[in-house]
């Protein structure tokens, strides 16, 4: 074998200097936020883009790790805004008060969604998570306690200041990106990165799909529910449609697929063009979505691992990497 | 010697259509034990069964001396059983080491600091050491199924089934497979070896059993059992006496 093979063939860029600048880059956003740098409506951009690459984290992690393609996010979405919404306007308790509600109730429903999910694969799973989310839809749509279709708005006073609400969408975003990119590093990580791969392969190994499935279902339910949490204050009311609706997983699948399926920095990237894509195409009401489809589309054929994944892959680096050497550390 | 597996009379198919009737076998610690038989006479419905994909509706599997009738498929990989795939499952966008690194971490239960050591001697043992940094889906088929034995041991499997891990390979290929698995035995491993190809299953193996319909029709001496009438009769459908 020649000696080429035996060089490193990817860079891992995920260094102390690497680091130093997330640590500036995330600095500076904060920095933007709380200074008030920006104006209120860059600001309504940032917090889009933080709470969207939250969302595609999880479902990266979801369908591009462990094999689940859930149609059915929207489900901890809707539970999240209903969450806030009823702990501020009906118990009158805190926004934060609020927040944790959601996770809670989101973690709890997706352990308890999950002995019935699991029992299911692929195309039967993706169909099952989506008929629950609506299911939950109609739910909200014929209960009195929230109002039914006529939504339920959020109370709080003070109400949390835009640059408050951006700096906090801005922690959820690094810390979603800090705990996938972690738990990557782990024996569960390499567990998931082979489940991406080939399950049967990687359960015939020894890797207890079960148990890594669970745990990426919850993670991805409980950082989906605070994102949309956040969402929800910022938008001020919580209709079902609006909670409920698969757009949210649409959009998710958009940002993973174009960003590229199975890394860590896809979502960030497909997170920003999406959201700068949505402002353009809203002027042309009736198209967006065809546009959005069609771009889908191209990608697929012509980049199918994603812009980031191609991208790395022709450079032949990789960032925030769940890469494994063979080799000592120090060499 | 003791006795690595034992199947004691093993039924099991899909659904309603029963595949192993009464199947009994047992395999001695150390032994390289072949599998023959034409296609349908249950020899992959046997490793389904040995693997935990499929559960038998009656009858015993013993590992090692434990009943492992009912034990789920990760568990029994943790328990000792390394498995190949047929056609090979490599982890494509994972290095051949990452490949093995997952089977010693997960499958051997090791930290990843000491997984580490037991990928690369699997990958030496294999012979796919100098390749450990390429990406599994860039290999051709042979190391293909090396890689897919290096990766079952990874797990350090007490026994080790290759389903067909000759199949599809030229003659030059077919013989680094058998010498592959000489040194494995010679490692110490217990294996059981499904294949068609005749000549690895009278050079390579100990014993070898020849199932039809299900069953054991005969087992022993490897080319006691190829010369028999039995498998004579299975193999090219005529009695010769006739």
């Amino acid at each position: 074998m020649s000696d080429k093979r035996l060089q490193r063939p990817v860079r891992v860029l995920d260094s102390l200097p690497m680091l130093i600048v997330c640590i500036a880059v995330v600095s500076v956003l904060y920095a933007v936020c709380l200074l008030r740098i920006a104006s209120n409506n860059a600001m309504r951009y940032m917090i889009q883009i933080f709470l969207y690459i939250t969302m595609g984290q999880m479902w990266n992690l979801l369908s591009g790790f462990a094999g689940m393609t859930s149609l059915g996010q929207q489900l901890y979405i809707g539970l999240a805004g209903y969450s806030v919404a009823i702990a501020t306007a009906k118990l009158h308790l805190t926004l934060g008060v609020g927040l944790v509600m959601s996770v809670a109730v989101s973690v709890v429903v997706a352990l308890v969604l999950s002995l019935l999910l699991f029992r299911m694969e692929g195309m039967y799973f993706s169909i099952a998570t989506w008929v629950v989310a609506e299911a939950f839809e109609k739910l909200f749509l014929s209960w009195k306690y929230v109002e039914q279709g006529s939504g339920l708005t959020i109370r709080v006073v003070p109400y949390p200041k835009i640059e408050e609400i951006c700096a906090v969408s801005l922690t959820v975003c690094v810390m979603s990106i800090a705990v996938v990119y972690l738990l990557l590093r782990t024996r569960t990580g390499l567990g998931l990165t082979a489940m991406r791969d080939n399950l049967t392969a990687a359960s015939a190994v020894g890797v207890n799909v079960f148990n890594h499935k669970l745990l990426v279902y919850v993670i991805a339910a409980a950082f989906t529910a605070v994102s949309a949490g956040i969402f929800f204050v910022n938008k001020g009311i919580v209709y079902p449609e609006s909670g409920f609706g698969i757009s949210w997983t649409v959009s998710m699948i958009f940002i993973v697929t174009i960003g590229g399926s199975g890394t860590v920095s896809g979502p960030i990237t497909g997170a920003v063009i999406y959201v700068f894509l949505q402002e353009l195409l809203a002027h042309y009401p009736g198209w967006s979505n065809i546009i959005l489809g069609a771009i889908t589309i191209l990608v697929i054929f012509f980049l199918p691992k994603g812009i980031m994944g191609t991208l790395q892959e022709k450079l032949r680096f990789e960032i925030f990497s769940a890469k494994r050497f063979s080799f000592a550390k120090h060499k | 010697m003791s006795i690595i597996l034992e199947f004691v009379n093993v039924n099991a198919g899909y659904g309603r259509i029963q595949i192993l009737n009464d199947l009994s076998f047992a395999v001695d610690e150390g032994q390289v034990y072949g599998v023959i038989g034409p296609n349908g006479s249950g020899k992959t419905t046997m490793f389904n069964a040995l693997l935990g994909l499929i559960k038998p509706s009656s009858g015993k599997i013993l590992f090692d001396g434990i009943d492992i009738t009912r034990t789920s498929a990760n568990v029994r990989c943790k328990m000792g059983l390394g498995r190949t795939f047929q056609v090979p499952k490599p982890f494509e966008n994972m290095s051949l080491y990452e490949n093995v690194l997952v089977a010693a971490v997960h499958g051997g239960t090791h930290r990843e600091r000491f997984a580490r050591e037991i990928a690369l001697s699997s990958l030496r043992l294999t012979g796919l050491y100098d390749k450990r940094e390429i990406k599994a889906g860039e290999l051709a088929l042979l190391d293909r199924k090396r890689l897919e034995i290096a990766r079952a041991l990874g797990t350090e499997p007490k026994l080790l089934l290759l389903d067909e891990v000759a199949a599809g390979l030229t003659d030059a290929e077919v013989k680094d497979i058998m010498r592959l698995v000489a040194d494995l035995k010679a490692a110490g491993h217990s294996i059981v070896w499904i294949e068609h190809i005749i000549e690895t299953m009278v050079g390579s193996t100990d014993k070898l059993m020849c199932m039809a319909e299900g069953r054991c029709v005969i087992s022993g001496n490897p080319r006691e059992v190829m010369e028999s009438a039995e498998v004579q009769r299975l193999y090219l459908g005529v009695d010769e006496n006739e």
